[in-house]
């Protein structure tokens, strides 16, 4: 529970240390392609629990892929911050010096990805894990994805096809209720995506309220089912996502009063609480909060200081 | 009585000619993610759900082979379905009913089954969103038989080519390029807010326009890349130089006949696109001068594009690499072997 | 001679936007209720009328900083 705890804290830090740096140059008028942080960024406030609930059980030769919304499942993954916060700068000693930026974090160490296609890291989770299955490694494979995803071709082809040849995957949708600006209800012709498992021969489970002990009960069960080799399983998670689609997301397709009732949800002071309630002391959370934020303070120092990559870079990596 | 001038953005040129089509006629219909409520993540379709409802604008899962599919089918029915395809990068997951159905629908069943569809889709980076949302992809669909492919430079072109893509009985790929849009959130190049009518007019198709008449080089460009030699042009014409920008306009029909007329006119070619450089739109301009077989040519023509590689995230990459106006001026000072001033 | 000024309800607080497109040059003739620009604070785009009809003069340019009830422009009444 304190390390899930500490990677919430984490993880919620950094978004936080992301934010006025992404709003750096960006003003007064709000120009994209502006300040150390150019292009769109996708924050992950509110969905720690997912995260961490799922990756506490995972090693670091299981394999996640992730979406355009990836730093939480990235730090609990156990991506290097240091290298992950300065590809996010896109400086030279970043994860792909500088390449793929915040949407597209690559770390072979802890056998972590992402990438900005919708529902697209779902086959290459399916790879990862028959790979794991024709070497005989124990290892699992996760993707996770948004509750829009299961609306997309992929969603389905990769689940039969991990069904049909009981791939050690589990999938795990993040429920925020939103796809930029459309709802749920809206885009999706089930009450729960969760029901959809049956349709691909595989157990689905619902998880409520963003709890992360909830998160963590549930994936151990379908990992430990895939690494048994029992296969697939689908998992989804109702979560929250606390800032906008993008950072300059205005939001006005929310409905009026959402956001502030949001903020009272928020998972990481409720987790806290949590904690305390059961016996944690105080100034023992203070401390590990102290020292997760200073982690990743410091690796925006690091990103920060780092030199930038020289144009001729943008040539080398194409091939091998 | 002189029409009263007022200008638009492309994104909200767009959103008018949509509008006027829509009030127009019945069957014309737009689907797409987040065009309704949001008006479009770059703002070309705002006001639409209000004015029209949600059963003609209608709101779209992220199920883009579904909605695409769907509109090829509402086109062969009669209808005329406008679809967005949010960023040209996706279309790596609906491609066969763009490339296969929509394109050649008409062929397979012998002219008897059109398909007016016109899919509107996003292009370009320059702005840090790395390499799968930044792509323009002109060659790519450009090369594929059945799709008629245009990018308009202005907020007047964007308006009459709108209503003329929903005119036409084929399918039209509608690209619009984010530096030029002029939503809130991203720098717009100012040259491309300019007058647009209020009534309903178009703009052909298939037909290049010379934006800048001149006699010693013609640079040809599209979307962005027309105004990038605009600029270019000012610095040359500093220098003595007279260049003659043509903005390309449909990639698909190539307007051959207004580059080989321009080329013979000024004797020298630079293409200029934003596109990947091999088997690109540059080559395309480049062969057609080629094949032509016209003599007198002042140097071999040049094209400048985008490199063979991915778009990277970090700006002192993505910006070294984009064609920019120096860029330009330096290669026609060199193709006319002017000493270069930049 | 009218001003043109940033409206109080442009924006809650008291921080710096900017005019993100003007739609007419100076010399044009506008209309009273006509969009002449678009101002732009934080994420949000607010649409700017002209308070009355008569001949445009442009006093901010694009993207120079605006504050609420900063005169961005004048309009000569006929």
């Amino acid at each position: 529970m304190l390390w899930m705890y500490e990677m919430m804290v984490a993880s919620r830090h950094f978004e936080d240390l992301i934010k006025p740096a992404y709003f750096e140059g960006k003003q007064p008028v709000f120009n994209m392609a502006k300040g150390p942080l150019p292009g769109e960024m996708h924050l992950s406030d509110g969905q720690e629990p997912c995260a961490v609930g799922v990756c506490a059980h995972l090693k670091s030769t299981d394999t996640v892929t992730a979406t355009h919304r990836p730093h939480h499942i990235a730090i609990a993954k156990g991506v290097n911050l240091n290298d992950m916060a300065s590809e996010i700068f896109g400086r030279a000693n970043g994860l792909s010096g500088g390449r793929g930026g915040h949407m597209h974090l690559f770390d072979p160490r802890v056998n972590f990805c992402c990438s900005g296609i919708i529902a697209q890291g779902m086959g290459p989770a399916v790879g990862a894990a028959m790979a794991a299955k024709l070497r005989g490694t124990g290892d699992v494979a996760v993707a996770f994805i948004g509750e829009g995803a299961a609306n997309q071709g992929a969603f389905h082809e990769a689940l039969n096809l991990a069904a049909v040849w009981k791939a050690p995957v589990v999938f795990v949708i993040e429920d925020n209720a939103y796809g930029i600006s459309v709802s749920k209800r809206q885009a999706t012709a089930v009450d729960g995506n969760a029901e959809r498992a049956v349709a691909y021969g595989m157990p689905g489970h619902f998880v409520p309220d963003n709890d992360p002990d909830e998160v963590f009960g549930i994936a151990g069960d379908a990992i430990l089912r895939a690494r048994d080799g029992g296969g697939p399983s689908l998992i989804e998670i109702e979560t929250v996502r606390l800032e906008g689609h993008f950072m300059g997301d205005a939001e006005g397709y929310r409905p009026e009063g959402e956001k502030t009732s949001l903020k009272e949800k928020d998972p990481v002071t409720r987790y806290r609480a949590r904690l305390e309630q059961v016996g944690e002391a105080s100034n023992r959370l203070d401390q590990l909060e102290h020292a997760a934020r200073s982690q990743v303070a410091a690796a925006f120092d690091h990103a920060r200081q780092s030199a930038p990559p020289k144009p001729e870079d943008a040539f080398t990596t194409v091939f091998a | 009585m002189q029409e009263k001038k007022r200008k638009l953005t492309i994104a909200k040129a767009m959103a008018e000619a949509i509008s006027l089509e829509m009030r127009a006629s019945d069957d014309v219909l737009v689907m797409g993610e987040d065009i309704g409520k949001m008006g479009g993540v770059f703002g070309n379709t705002l006001g639409l759900l209000e004015s029209f409802g949600p059963e003609r604008v209608r709101d779209t899962p992220i199920s883009e082979t579904g909605f695409i599919g769907t509109a090829v089918g509402m086109a062969a029915a009669g209808m005329r379905p406008i679809v967005e395809l949010m960023f040209v990068d996706f279309f790596g997951v609906c491609m066969d009913s763009i490339y296969n159905l929509a394109a050649k629908q008409s062929y397979f069943s012998g002219g008897n089954v059109t398909c007016p569809m016109v899919l509107m889709t996003s292009v370009g980076g320059g702005y840090g969103d790395a390499g799968q949302h930044s792509q323009t992809l002109y060659a790519t669909f450009g090369h594929l038989p059945g799709l008629k492919v245009v990018i308009p430079s202005t907020a007047y072109d964007a308006k009459g080519m709108m209503a003329a893509a929903i005119a036409d009985p084929n399918p039209v790929i509608f690209m619009y390029h984010k530096a030029l849009q002029g939503m809130g959130w991203l720098g717009t190049v100012q040259r491309s807010i300019t007058h647009v009518p209020e009534a309903r007019y178009t703009v052909p198709l298939d037909t290049a326009e010379v934006v800048r008449p001149g006699r010693d080089v013609t640079l040809v460009g599209l979307g962005h890349t027309v105004h990038v030699a605009l600029d270019a042009a000012e610095t040359l014409a500093a220098n003595g130089i007279e260049a003659e920008v043509i903005d390309l306009r449909s990639i698909a029909p190539l307007d051959r006949r207004s580059i080989l007329a321009s080329v013979g006119r000024t004797g020298a070619l630079i293409s200029i696109d934003d596109d990947y450089h091999s088997y690109g739109v540059g080559a395309e301009i480049i062969a057609t001068v080629a094949e032509s077989g016209m003599a007198g040519l002042k140097a071999p023509p040049k094209r400048i594009s985008y490199p063979d590689i991915p778009v990277p995230f970090a700006p002192e990459m993505e910006h070294a690499v984009l064609p920019n106006s120096e860029k330009l001026v330096r290669a026609a000072m060199t193709l006319l072997e002017e000493p270069a001033h930049v | 001679m009218f001003e043109v000024r940033i409206p109080q309800e442009c924006w809650d607080d008291d921080s710096e936007g900017a005019i993100s497109t003007w739609f007419f040059d100076t010399g044009d003739a506008v209309e009273k209720g006509d969009v002449i620009c678009e101002v732009m604070n934080e994420k949000v785009a607010t649409e700017i009328e002209a308070p009355e009809s008569g001949t445009l003069t442009i006093r901010t340019l694009a993207e120079a900083a605006v504050r609420k009830g900063d005169v961005i422009a004048m309009i000569e009444t006929a």
